[in-house]
């Protein structure tokens, strides 16, 4: 177990930015999610901190010690592959016997750390099989007591639920959870699937375009995203976005386009009224389509929208609704028993505790 | 049914167009002299196998074959000690003029032999292996070897470089890794092109008889004795030579199949 620190890194393959200047800590014993779209560079990071690539420009550290130039061999490091990459040649056993083989061990100590780890997957009546003959899901568990057997310093796992059915990635996710608890290991683990982030992620790493965007807690991510792209890439479906500008009037602060006025909370006000320089900057309005209701309650101050209601999503628990509001189509996600139809004219309240505003220059969270 | 019928009809059709020659040599190559030169006898009153022996003892049959077994191995050595990292590189690796250098391992078969052959004998007697199975081999190995590099390349291109990198990760070297983890896997399939090039330099007759007097390969041996020598003995020549090919063949026809992505049944 190691904690990992990445400081600077960059891979540049030809004129590609595959990483562009990742900065990130890793404690000790934590469960990290990388989250990205397709091609922003999570395998690419994970094959680096593995030594399996080498690196343009940067350190890693497990611990105090400098790897970034070790081979992978030396890092002690283990991978599932996205293609568990069992080996096709050798039965179940060699394949969780064989990391240990290669290092040495005797014949007893290997037996008895094979049992454990089959054990541990529930493996333990296809030690005699060949991978030929194993399911994807037996096949991935193969893939995950190989890499645990060795109790790896760190744990590296590139989307090794994507090749699953829906049903068996939903409860392997909260076994792979498990075990990582139970054994304490520093995990990274690649996913493109926020769900999947937000479950098992003790922190999450959201990255775009080489770049990590930002790193905290799934809360943190979800509550405070810093920046657009967090905030539009975390949320099912995606949080609406509007261009506002913001407005000081007799000691208060309004967000302002054609269709909305809405004056702040006491809370944002001081929050915002400090980070605002220009009066003429645009400014884009977040609100995610869970903090949009039907009714309003005491709790928080609301504001009205009404509109037409132009197309609606039944999904069994949430019901999606698309409000034709002043030009605009605002999303929302009600409960899945409310009774609306298409084309009826809807009142709806925007949670104002709850809505989050970034300069539209630089894409960053102000509040 | 009639379809059946009908398949098993043209099964029959294409054995008997290929193994009729086949059974017709080695049929005359067992053939007593006397027999051979009645007219009125198809089929042999008895077989014999003096052709066979003369060519082999008298000849100098076995010496000749002891040379191609040699020239065969030396060629298909030294084919695969650059064929294979070759092969290896042109899968695993992206660099510039990769598509030329595979374009160029084509081209070398497009040089009609005849025309390197005066050369090639000039250049080995600077180098003093004039006339040496050494000479052969490599002159085999000139063709053995593009040969060898596309096959490795398409048999490694099909072993996904994650085994090998899993191999990295769980404690082995990159030539750890490539030899014991992706060369397993290639073993079927790297069997199966060795055997295709020994066929290869086996039957090659041309630039063996140009480049050797005295250390002839078999069917360089042949074509040099048997020529001059009465038929049933070309015929015993011919058996010599086809049988050893086929029976290889028959032992290795699957891994051959599979050699070029055909998958027998
Ligand atoms: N071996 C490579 N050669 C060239 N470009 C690569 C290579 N590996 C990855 N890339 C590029 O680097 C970027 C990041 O890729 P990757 O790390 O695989 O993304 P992700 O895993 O997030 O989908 C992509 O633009 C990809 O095309
Ligand atoms: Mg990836």
């Amino acid at each position: 177990m190691a904690k990992v620190r990445i400081e600077n890194l960059k891979k540049y393959f030809g004129s590609v930015k595959a990483l562009n200047g990742i900065d990130i800590e890793i404690k000790d014993g934590k469960f990290v999610v990388l989250l990205g779209p397709s091609g922003c560079g999570k395998t690419t990071l994970l094959r680096c901190i593995s030594g399996l690539e080498k690196v343009t420009e940067g350190k890693i550290f497990f611990d105090s010690t400098d790897v970034t130039n070790l081979p992978p061999k030396s890092r002690n490091v283990s991978m599932v592959f996205q293609s568990y990459a069992v080996w096709p040649h050798m039965k179940v056993y060699e394949n969780i016997a064989y990391p240990m083989k290669i290092k040495g061990y005797d014949k007893n100590k290997i037996e008895e750390k094979v049992l454990w780890a089959a054990k541990t997957l529930n493996i333990s009546e296809l030690l005699d099989r060949y991978p030929a003959q194993l399911s994807g899901g037996q096949r991935q568990r193969v893939a995950v007591a190989r890499a645990i057997v060795l109790e790896p310093e760190v744990l590296l796992m590139d989307e090794p639920l994507s090749n699953l059915d829906a049903l068996l990635r939903v409860s392997m996710r909260s076994e792979l959870k498990k075990l990582q608890e139970r054994l304490g290991t520093t995990t990274i683990y690649v996913t493109h699937d926020q769900v999947e982030a937000m479950t098992m992620g003790d922190e999450i790493a959201v990255m775009q375009n080489g770049v990590i965007q930002q790193y905290g807690t799934p809360e943190e991510i979800y509550h405070k995203p810093a920046n657009v792209f967090v905030a539009g890439f975390i949320g099912s479906p995606q949080m609406n976005f509007m261009e506002v500008q913001i407005l000081k009037e007799k000691n208060e602060l309004f967000l302002r386009n054609e269709s909305l006025n809405i004056r702040l909370t006491d809370d944002l006000k001081t929050e915002l009224g400090n980070k605002i320089q220009n009066k003429n900057d645009v400014f884009i309005l977040g609100i995610r389509p869970e903090n949009i209701h039907k009714e309003k309650t005491d709790i928080s101050k609301f504001e009205p929208i009404e509109g037409k209601v132009y197309f609606i999503e039944r999904l069994g628990s949430d019901t999606i609704v698309h409000l034709e509001f002043k030009g605009t189509r605002i999303v929302s996600k009600l409960p899945g028993d409310v009774k609306i139809n298409e084309g009826e004219s809807l009142k709806m309240y925007i949670d104002l505790s709850k809505i989050h505003v970034f300069s539209k220059i630089d894409g960053k969270a102000l509040i | 049914m009639i379809k059946k019928i009908f398949i098993i009809f043209v099964s029959i059709l294409i054995i008997l167009w290929f193994l009729t020659p086949v059974f017709l040599i080695v049929l005359a190559s067992l053939t007593p002299s006397e027999d051979y030169y009645d007219q009125q006898r198809i089929l042999p009153k008895r077989l014999t196998f003096d052709h066979l022996y003369k060519l082999f003892v008298v000849l100098d049959g076995w010496r000749a074959t002891l040379n191609s077994l040699q020239v065969a191995a030396m060629a298909i050595g030294l084919s695969f000690l650059v064929g294979l990292p070759a092969g290896y590189v042109l899968t695993r690796y992206v660099f510039p003029g990769k598509n030329a250098i595979r374009l160029s391992i084509l081209l070398t078969r497009s040089f009609p032999t005849l025309i390197i052959a005066v050369p090639l004998i000039m250049i080995y007697l600077r180098l003093g292996i004039g006339d040496t199975l050494f000479s052969v081999a490599l002159a085999h190995t000139s063709f053995i070897l593009p040969f060898v590099v596309l096959i490795t390349t398409s048999i490694l291109s099909g072993i996904s470089v994650e085994y090998e990198e899993a191999g990295m990760i769980f404690g082995l070297s990159r030539i750890g890794a490539f030899m014991k983890i992706t060369l397993p896997l290639a073993l079927p399939g790297l069997a199966a092109s060795a055997i295709f090039a020994f066929i290869m330099s086996w039957n090659e007759v041309f630039i063996s008889s140009v480049l050797t007097f005295v250390n002839r390969t078999l069917p360089a041996q042949i074509l040099n004795t048997a020529m001059t020598s009465p038929d049933y003995f070309k015929f015993a020549a011919g058996t010599v030579m086809a049988i050893p090919a086929m029976v290889f063949i028959f032992f290795t026809r699957k891994y051959l199949m599979s050699m070029w992505g055909i998958s027998l049944k």
